[in-house]
């Protein structure tokens, strides 16, 4: 039976972890608010440098020097800089991000669109390249050298030199156009596209949600695709830097430890090796999804995929400040959340941190 | 029973993989594979943009519109007839009778006064199309009146004839919208703009079912369209931003119709038993212009180099071998097939002749001159033509590709030394593009002549004039010596027209398309 004195460390303990995990919270939330902050100072000021005239794209070429003014200052363009800045900044509190001025829509609902369409791909295209090229690390770990350990080295420098858009016109050409085993570019096919109502953003559950036979088989034949294509630039990454982080650590004593007491390879690798590369493989998979995140731009373009690289991208070449500052801080708040969690999770993996 | 779930549902998304996927639009759907990127609005009195006004024929009409099958004819649409007023500055429409909108209310003479007092006074960027008839805000209202519940009296200030004030009513900009449905979605005094974005309240063939920006514009048909109901139930207008998937689209049966397809794909769909290529005369035309404005570069203002520039250009391998068909060679600033155009073709590649002119205007050899281009197909291709021909004759082009947002900024501060650009006339009278080229007020209006600091105050009356002349025959006469005078002595090289090419499955029928960029028609489309 335990004593009062030996009872209040226990409880010291737990207290001592919730303050701590206290001050992580508040660390991490800080960091989220002094990055944010930080980078949409810096887009806003690079914005303010573009030579294209924000009215002009308001007002179109023929406006009077009256209409043009009144859209200037509706703009709050006639502001000083500081003051646009802070302006901005308090609206960003409101959550108001403004109108883009391509869409003609409020930044905030094209974001909650393009931003569900592009979770859904780099989360799919992230737990396939995670499956596969943890799988091929450790199966090419275990025997170096070896035929598969040569086909993943191609299959990696094929995924990381071919162009995105190229390989996607191939596999549409091939899967779609030819063998029609694959849907077309789109979210949908056209029986389901327009009838299926968008409740979460999310092609697979609004199809799922609608109850329309066939839907989520469409959805799914459309997904294919743009998944296979993001997760081969990404598998062959994964593979290779997990297989060298196994490698590194094979040489190691408690690796010959093991072995000497009889520890198979597949054992020593998953048992033994796995929890002490855990960090280097969160963090490359951390890596590769905030590159799927807002590097889909491509992919997105060749399989009309409305995700948020192309809103982006086409908020870019119009210099849609609005839309441009929306996105940028809704990927800046993606990356500073997945950077946390990446933290907290080798934090929790890792005894070493914990 | 987790697991099994799990395998029932791997099951199933693998047999959905291997199931053949749909490769046939809806048999009552016309499906538009293009892209939809540039819409801003699908309000008539704001959206100015490509995709916008090729589809506001569908969604809305006005009391008169140019005739599909020949666009120099008017055609009475929502008006059943007119009559001028004898001083020339009014016009009363008699409406067509039992004319409705989609919602099922009737068109009004309260409806014409509401869509046309609106969008002047919404003042957004296609409202000085109407402002060419001197409406303002202030007295565009005073301007309209409703003589009884069949007529509506439009009046104007301006010193224009009847016969420029019906073609500046056909622009989308004129489109009647449905005031008993829009008024109660009013927000802050917006004339229902707010709604109209992504909403319709027309008496086209077509009506907004559902617009998801970025993605697709889904269009029913309106079956009480007052000049009858379309063909098919439904239009659906699909954003695919990259060409090469476009065509995919279209060789497999996904889509009925493929817009802006570059001309290899045109070439290799050439022989495909599936598709057909569609050729329909284009206005859009395409020029060089030198900025004569530019402290920076005295050159620019020389008319030796404007002179010697039109002989520098090769026209027909830049249309021919360059962008193989898809263009014409064109010299004048009004489009060939538009009343009025001037159809001679004095230039042509003669290095020779251009560098007498050169030497006789004072342009020494070796002069350098910036030359800013779209940095998509097929600009900088045609700059690199042209920059190898005007090197046979000592000038060397800089070529600086740009994004067409930059083009745009840098022409309209007149920040460039010379561009390669294209002009899309505004509305379908000659006025729109004559306006622009031939005419410099300094008056804060930036022309095409403003940008290009070229200082006409002559042509500037003559195109006043134009547009106040009342005979028809006179009018054209005067608009081809317009064009004339800016073919020879202006800072613009016009050299090509665009060709449209449309690509669609071989079993549609009925689709027109016309030389404005408005003229887009679906309602006779059949498959």
């Amino acid at each position: 039976m335990a004593s009062q004195d030996d009872a209040l460390p226990v409880g010291d303990g737990f207290g001592i972890r919730m303050r701590r995990s206290g001050v992580l919270l508040a660390r991490g939330a800080l960091r989220l608010v002094v990055t944010v902050c930080g980078l949409l100072t810096l887009t806003f000021s690079l914005s303010s440098l573009s030579p294209i005239d924000p009215v002009l794209r308001v007002v179109g070429d023929h406006a009077s020097r009256q209409t043009y003014e009144e859209a200037r200052h509706r703009l709050g363009l006639d502001e000083s800089w500081p003051l646009q800045l802070m302006h901005f900044g308090a609206r960003i509190v409101r959550a108001d991000l403004g109108v883009s001025q391509t869409t003609g829509q409020p930044v905030r609902s094209d974001l909650a669109t393009a931003l569900p369409a592009t979770l859904e791909l780099a989360t799919l295209a992230m737990l396939a390249s995670a499956v596969l090229g943890l799988s091929l690390a450790f199966l090419t770990a275990a025997r170096p050298g070896g035929l598969l350990d040569a086909a993943t080295r191609v299959f990696s420098m094929i995924g990381n030199s071919m162009p995105a858009f190229w390989l996607g016109l191939v596999l549409l050409y091939v899967f779609y156009a030819r063998l029609h085993w694959a849907g077309s570019p789109g979210r949908l096919d056209d029986a389901f596209e327009y009838t299926v109502d968008h409740h979460s953003g999310l092609v697979l559950v609004d199809a799922w949600l609608s109850g329309i036979p066939g839907a989520v088989s469409s959805a799914v034949q459309h997904l294919v695709l743009p998944v296979i294509v993001l997760a081969i630039g990404v598998t062959g990454k994964v593979a290779r830097m997990v297989r060298a982080a196994l490698l590194g650590e094979m040489g190691r004593d408690y690796v010959t430890l093991a072995r000497a007491k009889g520890a198979g390879t597949a054992r020593i690798l998953l048992r033994h090796v796995l929890p002490n590369i855990s960090g280097v493989v969160l963090t490359v998979l951390a890596l590769a999804y905030a590159s799927l995140l807002e590097g889909a731009v491509l992919t997105e373009t060749v399989f009309a995929w409305p995700g948020l690289g192309r809103y982006l991208t086409t908020a870019l070449f119009a210099a849609d400040t609005p839309a441009i500052l929306g996105a940028t801080l809704v990927i800046g708040i993606c990356f500073v959340i997945l950077n946390e969690l990446t933290d907290r999770l080798i934090s929790a993996t890792d005894a070493r941190l914990a | 029973m987790a697991w099994m779930c799990l395998r029932a549902a791997c099951a199933a998304v693998v047999l959905s993989v291997m199931a053949p996927a749909q490769a046939a639009s809806p048999a009552d759907t016309l499906v538009v594979a293009q892209a939809l990127d540039d819409i801003v609005s699908l309000d008539p009195a704001e959206g100015f943009e490509l995709s916008s006004v090729q589809v506001f024929n569908s969604l809305y009409q006005r009391l008169v519109q140019a005739d599909p099958e020949h666009p120099e004819h008017l055609a009475p649409t929502l008006a059943s007839s007119w009559q001028a007023a004898p001083n020339g500055r009014s016009i009363v429409f008699e409406l067509k009778a039992g004319a409705r909108f989609a919602g099922g209310h009737p068109v009004r003479p309260e409806d014409v006064i509401f869509s046309l007092s609106r969008a002047v006074k919404l003042n957004r960027s296609p409202a000085f199309i109407l402002g060419e008839l001197g409406w303002t805000p202030a007295n565009v209202e005073g301007l309209l009146r409703r003589v009884d519940d069949r007529h509506v009296r439009v009046a104007w200030t301006a010193g224009v004839g009847p016969g420029f004030a019906l073609n500046v009513l056909t622009a989308p900009v004129a489109s009647i919208v449905d005031q008993t449905e829009v008024s109660p979605r009013q927000a802050g005094g917006d004339s229902g703009n707010d709604w109209l974005h992504t909403h319709s309240a027309g008496s086209g063939p077509f009506r907004i079912r559902r617009y998801l920006p970025h993605e697709a514009l889904v269009l029913d048909a309106n079956a009480d369209c007052p000049t009858g109901a379309p063909h098919l139930a439904h239009l659906i207008i699909r954003n695919v931003a990259d060409a090469a998937s476009r065509r995919l689209l279209v060789e497999v049966g996904d889509a009925d119709i493929a817009r802006d397809l570059g001309p290899d794909q045109i070439a290799a769909l050439q022989t495909s038993e599936t598709v057909k290529t569609v050729e329909f005369p284009s206005a859009v035309l395409h020029y060089l212009m030198f900025n004569a404005a530019n402290p920076a570069n005295p050159v620019l203002r020389n008319p030796a180099l404007w002179e010697a520039a039109r002989w520098l250009v090769d026209y027909d391998a830049l249309a021919g071998k360059l962008l193989k068909g898809q263009y014409q060679v064109h010299q004048a600033f009004l489009a060939d097939g538009f009343p009025g155009a001037l159809e001679t073709k004095p230039y042509y590649l003669d290095v020779a002749r251009a560098k007498a002119i050169l030497a006789k205007g004072g342009v020494p050899p070796g002069v350098t001159i910036r030359l800013d281009v779209f940095n998509q197909p097929p600009f900088p291709e045609i700059a690199q033509a042209l920059q190898a021909s005007f090197a046979q004759a000592g000038i060397h082009l800089q070529i600086q590709p740009l994004v067409a947002s930059e083009v745009y900024a840098r022409t309209r501060t007149r920040s460039m030394e010379a561009v390669w650009l294209y002009w899309i006339q505004d509305y379908f009278d000659a006025h729109s593009t004559a306006s622009a080229f031939a005419s410099n007020r300094d008056d804060g209006s930036k022309t095409v002549a403003w940008r290009a600091g070229w200082q006409i105050p002559g042509l500037t009356v003559l195109t006043q004039q134009a547009v106040a002349q009342g005979d028809p025959a006179r009018r054209q006469e005067l608009y081809r010596s317009l064009q004339a005078e800016v073919q020879q002595a202006s800072p613009y090289v016009f050299a090509l027209q665009e060709r449209a090419r449309v690509v669609m499955r071989r079993n549609v029928q009925g689709y027109r398309q016309g030389l404005n960029a408005d003229m887009v028609y679906y309602d006779r489309v059949s498959k």
